[in-house]
This record gives C-alpha cells, structure tokens and sequence, in this order.
C-alpha cells in the first residue's frame, strides 16, 4: 500500500543531458526560467519550446513523463487563465457577455502567465528527472559552498538532505511492516471518521519515529566510527568536471537568450 | 479444521517491468494441533507465504482455505480471521507503542471489542503464558524493559487474541541464548497446550526439538515436506540448497566417514549421546 510512493522522479537512462555536471544543469534551470519570464511576444515562446524539446530529446526522456509532470498543477493553471483573462483591464474590448468584459490585454496576460507557469514547471521536472537526488545535492552543496564566507552551512545541508533522501525507502519499508504487524492485531486504518482514523494512526506513528530515532542513532554512530567530522577538508569520491558537454550546453542557452532578446534591440 | 494452501501463488508487482514470483504453486495442508517449521534460505519465500496465512498478503492466484472456506472470498471477515490465525513478525518488538505493556498487550484483544474484564483476563493470562512477572511489569513501559522481555510482550500481544494458530517469523532472531531458550520454551509449551504452530527459523537444532513436521521452501517452491527424520535424512540435499542441519546429524555423519562408530543420524543431541553411549558400552568397533 504505502510501497506505491515515489519520491524524487529520477529517471535513471543514459544521455547526454544526465551525463552533465549537476551544476551546469542546476544554472541552466535557473537561467531557463529567467529565460521564460523575459519572452515579451507570445511567439517567442516558440523558441522556448523549441530549447525544452532540444533538452528533452537529448535526455532520452519519454515525452509523456514531461507533459505529465504539470498534471499537479492543473487547477492552479486553470485559475491563473481564468483570473487573468476576467480580472484584467486594458483598452481594447475584444467581446463582452452581458457584464463581463473580455479585454485584449487580459487574454495576454492570461496566456503569458499560463504559459510561463507551463515551461517553469516543466523546465524543473527535466533537472529532476535527468539527475539523481546524490548528484544534485552534490552539485548544490559546491555552487552553495562560497556562501560559507557567511557562515552558511552548505555541506551539512548536503548531507542532511542526502541521508534524508537515502531513507525514505527505509521508512516506507518501515512503516509498511509495522502497519502490517498492527492489521494482524486487528488494527483498522481503512474505516470510521476523520478522528478515529487520526488515532488509528497513533500505533503506526509511535513505532515508526521510534525505529527512525535508533536509525538516526545508529547511523550518528557508524559514521563517527569512520571518522566523519563535517566537511572540512573532506575529498569527495566523484569529483565534480565541467566537460565539453557543459560548454555546449552553456553555448545553446546564450542562443536562446540571444533569440529572445534580439527583439528588443531590433 | 486445518490450513489449507491450494496451489498459492504470490508475484510482486506482476506485469510491472521488475516483476518477481516469491512463493509458486504451494499446496500445503497444516494440521491441527502440529507444529510446522517453515525452512529455507533468505528469499525463499518464507515470510510470504506466513503473510497469506492471515490475509495480511492476498494471493496472484491459489486460495488459502481455513476450516474449507476461501478466506480471501468476497464477503468473508478478514479482521475476525485475523484473531483466529496470530502472526508474529519478524522483530516483532518493533511494533510496541502504548504507554504501558498492560496496554500494549491489550491492544489486539480491544481491538476485538471484548470487555473490558475479559480483556483484563487474557492480558494477564498472555503475561502468564510467556513467563512475564504481571504486577512488576504491566505498569512499565515496554520501552524500557530488556529486549528479551520486549519481544515476550509482542508475543503476549498475539497471544492476548487466543489465536487458534499461531505464525512466528523467525521468533529467536537476535536473542541471547537465554531468551532464547526461555521463548522456544513458551512456544513449545503453547504448542502441547493444543495452539497449531508455524515457525520460520533458520536455527535447525530448535527446529529439530521442537517441529512435528517441516517445510523446506527453495526459490518460492515447496521442495521438501515431512517428519524431522525424514527430512533432515536427505543431508546432501539440504546442504545444497545452502542450508544447515542439526549439529546431531553432521556429528553422525562426520564420525561415520571417518570410520568412526558406524551410528545412524540423531537429529538431537540428545540422542545421538545416547547412541553414542550405547555404541561404546557395546566395546567399540562392531556395533553398527
């Protein structure tokens, strides 16, 4: 039952876009959604797709797997189009029901920000999708690293989210034992109304932060028997290299970039 | 009113791309009244094939039938056959979580909205089976107690239910040997006062003092079946299959290769010195 959860959606093929260096792929995103905020004309967002189709098909990614990942966001995007499109003003009426005005500008914004919001999630769904929760967290703690300067705890933040990430199969597992074990004492976690069902929770949740803290306590354990004491002057296993990937990589956004702003100067 | 497996058949994630067949086509009967050791290496299906005896695990195909009905027919009262059928898991302390044992044994017996003098009878009475000391110990948290005694309580907490049949997972995984010895106690004791018995454990010295009968699982099929004699007679077999045999059996073996006294396998220990005895009040060599 709970076996069917899945987190972090990595989608583990070999490509040319999961071989790049995490942070390139993290800039890259975050360079990428600037990138759909500073599209001006709605048929600039064609070259936009076009980059996200390039990335897509590079990554050997289903194309399914990207147009599912906004189904969560479905009604927010339904929302948004409905709010722009019968709340805004602008000068030039395009029809109008009885009260109701539809104003060229409103449909604009309407598509604007729903199409913004469309490439923005999709956009992200590719980083996490070609690149593995470890080799994120890696590529985050160094592009976090020189805010150390101010004290900024990078490494651990790596590593708390590393180890948080390692054990979520652990405790699914976990949990699916202990509610297992409860049933065949005839524990009911199915039926009744909102509180019993809250308290039917109570023998599941006891056990499960209890085995979650001897885990924690075990592996505090484990990795001071191996000498760990925080990131200083720690090597890593799998250093880090920009390769020629990531400079052609680099090289394809400054065209977008490039594409989506020569309208402006012209 | 035995346990019946016709033809259980149980395949994780079938059509999914990692598809895997843990138990294949089991036909097994457990009578009442015995004790069935469940054998064989890890992943052999073991643990499965115990889960679908209470219908914690519904099968891809096969029925589990008890007293002739299908338990995971439509219709059927899955929870009022879990009382009947107790399944103890794998570390089963794990699962403790009331405030005081007396509590945490009474959970399965509220659970079958008993009262509240009847629920106070069988948590004293599972206290009792299991050898727990009732007026030191109900009050306390089973937090805080040994290991020993906090797999004892789990136990009580099954036992709590009366269950007619009783599942353990590997109930001695992880005891010291005193624990361990005081809980295959229980468990035998419970077994002569009538409770059907299926044990997994891969510890063969207690499977060989204690099972009226044995099951040898191998990659989720039923490979072997039988009384302990005849079972842990086929050596090769077993050793094969990657597991263990009595330390009474090896013994004889090894004393018979290397010429030795030509003494059958005991699969106790107890025997075997018997047989040993016998051997050498007999004046050594000749005795067969």
């Amino acid at each position: 039952m709970l076996r069917d959860i899945t987190l972090g959606q990595y989608y583990p093929v070999d490509s040319p876009v999961h071989r790049l260096d995490p942070r390139t792929k993290i800039i890259l995103t975050v360079l990428f959604i600037i990138a759909v905020f500073m599209a001006s004309q709605l048929y600039l967002y064609v070259f936009i797709l076009g980059f996200l189709s390039l990335a897509v098909y590079l990554s050997r990614l289903p194309a399914r797997m990207i147009i599912r990942s906004i189904r969560p966001m479905r009604i927010l995007l339904v929302f948004t189009f409905i709010l722009n499109l019968f709340f805004g003003t602008g000068e030039t009426a395009l029809f109008r029901i009885g009260p109701v005005v539809i104003w060229q500008e409103g449909l604009m914004n309407a598509l604007h920000f729903t199409l913004r919001l469309i490439f923005l999630v999709m956009g992200s769904s590719v980083l996490t999708l070609t690149t593995s929760p470890v080799t994120l967290t890696d590529g985050l703690e160094t592009l976090a690293s020189p805010l150390k300067v101010i004290k900024f705890p990078a490494h651990e933040m790596a590593m708390m989210m590393t180890i948080a990430l390692r054990f979520i199969p652990t405790l699914v597992e976990e949990a699916d034992k202990i509610m297992k074990a409860q049933t065949a004492r005839g524990a009911d976690f199915e039926s009744g109304n909102l509180m019993a069902r809250a308290r039917a929770m109570v023998p599941l949740l006891v056990p499960l932060f209890v085995s979650a803290f001897r885990r924690a306590g075990d592996l505090a354990m484990a990795m001071e028997a191996r000498c760990y004491h925080g990131g200083e002057g720690r090597t890593r296993l799998h250093v880090l290299k920009i390769g020629r990937g990531d400079v052609v990589a680099f090289l394809v956004m400054a065209a977008l970039y490039l594409l989506l702003l020569l309208p402006r100067w012209l | 009113m035995p346990i019946v497996l016709d033809k259980l058949t149980h395949i994780y994630q079938q059509g999914g791309p990692v598809a895997t067949t843990a138990i294949e086509g089991i036909d097994l009967v457990i009578d009442d009244g015995e004790l069935l050791a469940l054998i064989g290496h890890t992943g052999s299906g073991k643990s499965t094939l115990a889960q679908h005896l209470n219908g914690l695990m519904k099968p891809t195909s096969g029925r589990v039938l008890l007293d002739g009905r299908d338990i995971n027919a439509k219709g059927e009262d899955t929870r009022r056959l879990r009382f009947q059928v107790g399944l103890v898991f794998q570390y089963p302390e794990h699962q403790l979580f009331e405030e005081t044992v007396y509590k945490d044994i009474a959970f399965g017996p509220k659970n079958m909205g008993l009262s509240s003098e009847e629920i106070d009878e069988r948590v004293r009475g599972a206290m009792d089976m299991v050898g727990l000391p009732f007026e030191e110990i109900q009050g306390r948290s089973p937090f805080e107690v040994s290991g020993g005694q906090m797999r004892r309580i789990a136990l009580a907490g099954v036992l709590a239910m009366r269950p007619r049949v009783l599942v353990l997972d590997e109930p001695t995984a992880g005891l010291d040997p005193r624990a361990r010895d005081l809980l295959l106690q229980d468990i035998q004791r419970l077994h002569k006062e009538g409770t059907t018995v299926v044990m997994i454990s891969h510890a063969m010295d207690d499977v060989a003092r204690l099972a009226t009968r044995i099951a040898v699982l191998e990659k989720g099929r039923l490979v072997m079946e039988g009384p302990p004699e005849v079972v842990f007679g086929r050596f090769e077999e077993l050793t094969r299959m990657g597991l263990d045999v009595p330390q009474g059996c090896q013994l004889a073996r090894r004393l018979r290769e290397i010429g030795g006294p030509q003494i059958p396998d005991c699969y106790l220990l107890e025997s075997l010195a018997d047989s040993l005895a016998a051997f050498l009040k007999g004046g050594g060599g000749d005795a067969a």
